[in-house]
């Protein structure tokens, strides 16, 4: 009676074994296997699979490890065609130009520093706005997000010459066409000149109408509606009042999602061009950012066959070093990326 | 006995009140943003496009602000509409946007759907996959272009500029392999420009990978498990179960897509505004011309969210 019942021998999370009456041996499964034609196409979509991806990988890294080869290369090298990706002689010219004559490292402190102040402030005040659109239920709250879906679909570019008129003559809540004064003008008696400072950005982050804003407000909504409520209930009939229940217990929990914001909107600001080309314009008193590294000055090269190859090599270079902190980032922070958008419930 | 109960109900009504305001508080910082930034900056935008303005200084030393009108009321938007160059760059932007628009989310979406089976290497993969959602935007993009410009002027040395003008297959060759067939040659030249664009698509295709990924997580792998039992091939599961769950990520994804694609600066008709008419000083008409752009973009979305809504499964929820 015993033996003919099938009898589990190993149990483990995801795979049984079962022992039965007339089961085959290890040898004999095996040669069925082998000979059975589904084994043999898994095999094969296995193998295609693998390839496409390695692929795929290897056109979003190539450009990278041209691009690094080419920059150690000198200039005989560059228009010496039978060269390609081993340097003959190799140099740290280009290195030495963008590092001391492009003002990388100015650049790299500044854009440094605006784009920690603009991530921090923009992860911020996204999980704060998309706390409030997800949780509480006031008058409103539908118009709110209708306009954080407009802030979303409108692009800045569209409003160029309305954000440098508006953040060359700032003032809170002023329509120019209708010249009436905004809220610093009747304080202060004039508007102010905020061009080549941070102050346009951050003033963009704070009221979260920055680059992308409307995405992560949107991201961070959807995440939070899917956090049960009775967490804060249980909170607020323990005494915590709204903002201390928030910052406790909501936020630890948003820790991935905040990663994955933060990752974005620092990247998004260090390698933007838009705004930091649109806000710091002037040459007195020149704030250096990461889009003046790469501008190939005239001077620098001699005028040579082969020099707007050269260029090209000096501005990929100029590139790799823009983006090589990123990368690093990106390193330790790229498991929270996937993770974060996996909890964001952003289906519901 | 009747006092303690108003205080009562007096205190229940302020709870709900308070948490109406708690909302307030929140979201307040977007809400004065709206107010006092956002809509002057919309609304004088469309000004700007109607008036010129310019800030003139008087006697006294007060900057006066000042708007110069063309002669009709739609001057501008007139112009923009006679300029032969802008109508044909609209135009090749938005044969652009609807080109490149279904490749990246069909690409997107195979390669979501290969990343959440389980492979070797995988983690490997998906940290690679997403490096483009890093940096291929802003400044990388631009750097791109202009290698793409000059690699057409330099002739073509290995600089590893993405998608220069090396081409991976050349429209005679794929001519040649389809002239015994009957398929159109605007159907060979679609293929063609995909493959040789294979760089900018998988560069654009990062986030809504991600959003893809983070869709069919979300699946209850007891649907699939219920199919295997019932012996759904891979074909049918795939068309049967995960394409309807995965329809309301590809709306998301198409718009996305399409704002992302007209927003890009490198992309055709931007670029031009920007390059020939906003630099050139011209910046009430680049400012129709942006306007213009943008309500054309906001009808396709219109048809693409039209369209989809006819395919898209919601499940329903409780």
């Amino acid at each position: 009676m015993d033996s003919t019942k099938p009898r589990i021998t190993k149990e483990t999370k995801d795979r049984i074994s079962v022992d039965y009456e007339g089961k085959l041996s290890f040898k004999e499964r095996f040669l069925y296997k082998i000979k059975s034609s589904f084994t043999w196409i898994k095999i094969l979509i296995n193998i295609l699979r693998f390839i496409l991806m390695l692929g795929v990988s290897f056109v979003i890294l190539y450009p990278f490890v041209s691009r690094v080869a080419n920059s150690f290369m000198s200039y005989t090298d560059i228009i010496d065609s039978t060269v390609s990706l081993i340097p003959k002689n190799p140099t740290l010219d280009i290195y030495k130009y963008i590092i001391f004559d492009a003002h990388y490292l100015d650049a790299l402190r500044n854009t440094v520093l605006l784009s920690l102040l603009c991530a921090i402030i923009q992860t911020f005040i996204s999980c704060l706005v998309g706390y409030g659109l997800a949780k509480f239920k006031f008058k409103g709250n539908a118009l709110v997000m209708i306009m954080v879906v407009i802030t979303m679909a409108i692009p800045h570019t569209a409003l160029k010459f309305s954000l440098s008129t508006h953040f060359n003559h700032f003032d809170l809540g002023t329509i120019m066409a209708l010249d009436y004064p905004g809220i610093i003008e009747l304080i202060n008696g004039s508007s102010i000149n905020l061009s080549n400072t941070f102050w346009p950005i951050i003033i963009l982050s704070i009221s979260g109408l920055a680059f992308k804003n409307g995405l992560y407000i949107y991201l961070m909504r959807q995440f939070f509606k899917g956090v049960p409520d009775e967490l804060e209930e249980s909170a607020y009939v323990d005494g915590s009042g709204t903002f201390r229940t928030f910052i406790q217990i909501i936020l630890p929990l948003a820790v991935p999602m905040m990663i994955t914001v933060f990752l974005f909107s620092f990247s998004w600001q260090w390698t933007d061009e838009f705004y930091t080309t649109l806000f710091f314009r002037g040459t007195v008193n020149k704030v250096y950012l990461m889009p003046d590294v790469y501008q190939v000055y005239e001077g620098w090269i001699v005028p040579a066959v082969g020099s707007s190859l050269y260029k090209t090599v000096v501005r990929n270079t100029a590139g790799m070093l823009i983006i090589a902190p990123l990368i690093i980032m990106y390193l330790f922070c790229q498991r929270y990326l996937v993770q974060g958008i996996e909890r964001s419930g952003l289906v519901g | 006995m009747e006092k303690t109960l108003k205080i009562k109900r007096h205190r229940h009504a302020s709870l709900d009140a308070r948490k109406a305001r708690a909302g307030y508080w929140f979201t307040l910082p977007f809400i004065l943003g709206v107010v006092l930034i956002y809509l002057p900056l919309i609304i004088d935008s469309l000004w700007f496009s109607f008036a010129e303005p310019g800030f003139v200084t008087d006697n006294a030393g007060n900057s006066q602000l000042v708007f110069t009108k063309p002669e009709s009321f739609f001057g501008f938007y007139a112009n923009a509409f006679k300029n032969q160059s802008f109508v044909s760059n609209l135009l090749a932007g938005l044969q652009q946007l609807i080109l490149e628009v279904p490749a990246i989310i069909i690409f997107a979406l195979f390669i979501a759907v290969v990343l959440n089976q389980k492979m070797l290497g995988r983690a490997l993969f998906r940290a690679i996959f997403f490096v483009p959602v890093i940096i291929s935007t802003g400044l990388m993009d631009s750097i791109n272009n202009l290698d793409a410009i000059s690699d057409s002027a330099s002739g073509g040395v290995d600089t590893g500029a993405a998608g220069g003008t090396d081409q991976i297959i050349s429209v005679l060759d794929i001519e040649k392999l389809f002239q015994s067939m009957a398929i159109g040659s605007e159907l060979v030249g679609y293929v063609v420009n995909l493959v040789n664009q294979v760089y900018q698509i998988i560069n654009y295709s990062g986030v809504q990978m991600l959003i893809f990924l983070a869709g069919l997580q979300s699946i209850s792998p007891s649907i699939y498990e219920a199919c295997r039992i019932d012996g759904a091939t891979a074909w049918e599961t795939f068309w049967k179960v995960t394409f309807p769950m995965i329809s309301p990520m590809i709306l998301v994804n198409a718009v996305y897509t399409i704002i992302d694609a007209f927003t890009r600066s490198t992309n055709v008709t931007m670029s031009y505004i920007t390059n020939n008419i906003y630099n050139n000083g011209a910046r009430s008409e680049a400012t129709a011309m942006y306007w213009i752009y943008f309500i054309l973009v906001l009808l396709i979305i219109a048809v693409v969210a039209g369209i989809a809504s006819t395919f898209i499964f919601y499940q329903r929820r409780d």
